[in-house]
């Protein structure tokens, strides 16, 4: 037990375990996600640029598992692989697959659909971890100073990659609009924090779910507004809350995949 | 590029100064003059070494989504990274020697796609289990360190420092392969079970992966044009050897066993003799009739087909 | 082809430290310059630090041709530009009992005086 468990109450206490899963498992997914992008890129050259993308966010997530492990919740490999869905607290846009088809067979992945949601998944990324720089809890807050020193290339790529091709041909703009509904569809719980807002929020663990949506706005506006386009809305009430552990097929499947390896011998060393 | 106006003379004298150069173990330059055989030659090595590191990132890959732990995630994910960042250097050298061709990598990717661009036999292999991913690491890429190794002094300068930058990546790949190994050779008896079975599925494609001992046995081989133009200084037996010297002593320490009863070291000669792998299916392996080739082109090209707006559309923009 | 543009030859420079002089890479296809600094750091440079980071388009390179390359031999009668045509001059100082300011002494005066 170090000092911090000493003083939490046990409110602050859930209310931190809650925050921290969301943040571990929704870059958890998101780097998931990322791995099945291997070697399918458009280019070469851009393959291996955003695989690094997806391994600093697994490192991300390693961290947050990390700090679950000190508080006692669990072990981190053991809280990646293990955790059935009901129990997980990603949103729901860091689940969804890239695209139809299992990696295994051909799947048609969309370069479009990456673009739009790596981009907007990392401006809001980038949003919480500011504001998780001044969190309440020392650990989340020392964690979020490292992860903000590696998110100011994951914007630079995927903002390029996102004014490139919305400024490209009708055909990518077409591809790129048809994304931006389809991510937008799903933002609906990325600012959310379930069931736990309260706790969160007035305990100063992170900004409230409101300011950050605003800030979000705030910091995308000058590119969609370089780009004329309107500034997406972001909706009230998602169909499914994940941090509620409310779930598609996808991410069943994907726990299947990404567990199956460890389930053979949950307790052997791997 | 050469004039074409030029006396038969001259030509043999420019040849002359070529080959002294190659004897002088100086370094040709992709905007050196080179003769057509030289430039043929490095294509079709660089080429192939380029397509298989691009066509090998696929075997593994299928292993990243799966890995059992955080750590070998990442591990595995920064490995596969790597095989495409060596496809990459390699594509680069071979794109600059198709330049007087008019080629480019568009080209490359058609010639692979249309089976006139081949890609090593073990990247043809089905994957079963976890296990795979380890003997990738830790023998596949073994091998492929004794073959690049040996051409880090090619003449070609190019291919040489796109090696520098291989090797030293690839003791990273063969480290993470062994902490892989080491860990189901120590763990369950199911977890030892597993390195055994995969380590008897690529034996023999590893044997197949230095290629035959002389062209007699398959009807063509590269290796004499190679070692005439000191891009490389060993032949694919004495590589064979040279796997077997570094690799069964650290097989058979860790309790596995090789699946070839007839292996046998001879100190007088200071040669293993071995069971020759099936070089029949090796010919059909390399023309892409092996138990995974037709699928993993087919996902190669369907990807790299599906998402063509994205280079037409940057292709566009470009003024 | 339609896709012919995307493949612009760009040339990677960088530096490790911001102290050290840039260095050669290598080469990476992207459609413009913009797209080739986001890829070339983690094409060429994904374990050794960064400090800063040049791209050129290898359309603006100067090269030489094998021709020109001749001009750079020259002959090794050049002492007179290095110290080793001043060597005899240890042995002078000597004679008034001084010790030459060589190389090493005097690029030591940018530090402390001792």
């Amino acid at each position: 037990m170090n000092s911090h468990e000493n003083l939490m109450s046990p409110e602050y206490k859930e209310a931190i375990k809650d925050l921290l899963l969301q943040l571990a498992d929704d870059d958890f997914m998101y780097s998931y996600r990322g791995s099945e992008w291997l070697g399918l890129a458009p280019h070469i050259e851009a393959d291996i640029a955003s695989s690094s993308i997806s391994q600093d966010s697994m490192g991300h997530a390693a961290m947050y598992y990390k700090l679950l492990e000190d508080l006692g919740v669990g072990e981190a490999n053991e809280l990646a692989h293990c955790r059935v869905a009901n129990e997980r607290k990603n949103s729901i846009l860091t689940e969804r697959v890239n695209g139809e088809g299992y990696y295994m067979d051909t799947p048609q992945y969309d370069w479009a659909y990456a673009v739009v949601r790596s981009y907007f998944y990392t401006q809001a990324k980038k949003i919480k971890i500011d504001s998780l720089c001044e969190s309440s809890y020392r650990p989340v807050a020392e964690a979020a100073v490292k992860v903000r020193m590696e998110l100011y290339y994951h914007r630079l790529h995927w903002e390029t990659w996102f004014k490139q091709l919305m400024n490209s041909t009708e055909v990518a703009k077409k591809k790129m609009n048809d994304a931006i509904t389809l991510v937008m569809d799903d933002f609906g719980d990325v600012f959310s924090y379930g069931n736990q807002k309260q706790a969160i929020e007035t305990n100063r663990l992170i900004g409230t779910e409101e300011e950050l949506k605003e800030n979000w706005k705030e910091s995308i506006t000058p590119v969609f507004l370089a780009l004329q386009m309107t500034v997406p809305f972001i909706p009230e009430k998602p169909i499914k809350n994940g941090r509620n552990g409310e779930h598609t097929k996808d991410l069943d499947e994907a726990l299947i995949t990404l567990s199956e390896v460890y389930n053979l011998d949950p307790v052997a060393v791997w | 590029m050469t004039s074409l106006l030029i006396t038969a003379e001259e030509q043999e004298e420019q040849l002359a100064h070529f080959m002294q150069r190659i004897e002088a173990e100086d370094k040709i330059e992709a905007d050196d003059w080179m003769p057509e055989e030289y430039r043929q030659t490095l294509i079709k090595l660089i080429s192939m070494h380029g397509m298989s590191e691009i066509m090998g990132a696929l075997p593994e890959k299928e292993w990243v989504p799966k890995a059992p732990t955080l750590n070998r995630k990442l591990g595995i994910m920064a490995k596969v990274q790597d095989e495409m960042g060596h496809g990459q250097l390699l594509l680069r050298v071979t794109e600059d020697l198709l330049l007087p061709y008019g080629k480019n990598r568009g080209d490359l990717m058609q010639d692979l796609f249309n089976g006139d661009l081949k890609f090593h036999n073990v990247f043809h292999m089905e994957t079963k289990t976890w296990a795979d991913a380890g003997v990738i690491g830790w023998l596949v890429d073994g091998a492929a360190i004794i073959t690049q190794t040996n051409m880090l002094k090619a003449s070609y300068g190019p291919y040489a420092r796109a090696l520098q930058r291989i090797c030293a990546e690839e003791v990273f790949h063969a480290q993470h392969g062994e902490s892989i190994i080491m860990a189901l050779a120590e763990g369950t008896n199911e977890q030892r079970a597993m390195v055994q079975e995969s380590l008897n599925r690529w034996w023999e494609p590893l044997l197949m992966f230095f290629g035959p001992a002389s062209k007699e046995t398959t009807g063509s081989s590269k290796q004499d044009l190679t070692i005439k133009y000191k891009i490389r200084t060993k032949t694919n037996e004495e590589f064979r050897q040279l796997f077997f010297d570094k690799y069964i002593p650290r097989i058979l320490s860790l309790g596995l066993t090789i699946p070839d009863p007839t292996l046998n070291y001879d100190a007088e000669s200071n040669l293993w003799s071995y069971k020759q792998p099936d070089w029949n299916e090796f010919k059909k392996i390399i023309k892409n009739q092996g138990p995974r080739s037709q699928e993993r082109l087919n996902l190669r090209r369907h990807s790299y087909e599906y998402n063509s707006w994205v280079r037409e559309a940057l292709s566009a923009t470009v003024r | 082809m339609a896709e012919e543009n995307f493949y612009q030859e760009f040339e990677i420079f960088s530096k490790r430290t911001p102290s050290s002089t840039f260095q050669y890479q290598f080469s990476l296809l992207a459609p413009n310059e913009d797209m080739a600094f986001v890829l070339a750091q983690e094409n060429f440079m994904r374990r050794e630090p960064v400090a800063d980071i040049w791209i050129v388009n290898r359309k603006n390179i100067r090269k030489m041709s094998s021709e020109e390359k001749m001009s750079l031999g020259r002959l090794e009668n050049k002492d007179y530009r290095t110290t080793k045509g001043y060597g005899y001059l240890k042995k002078k100082w000597r004679k008034y009992e001084q010790e030459l300011l060589d190389e090493k002494e005097i690029l030591s005066w940018g530090g402390e005086r001792k």
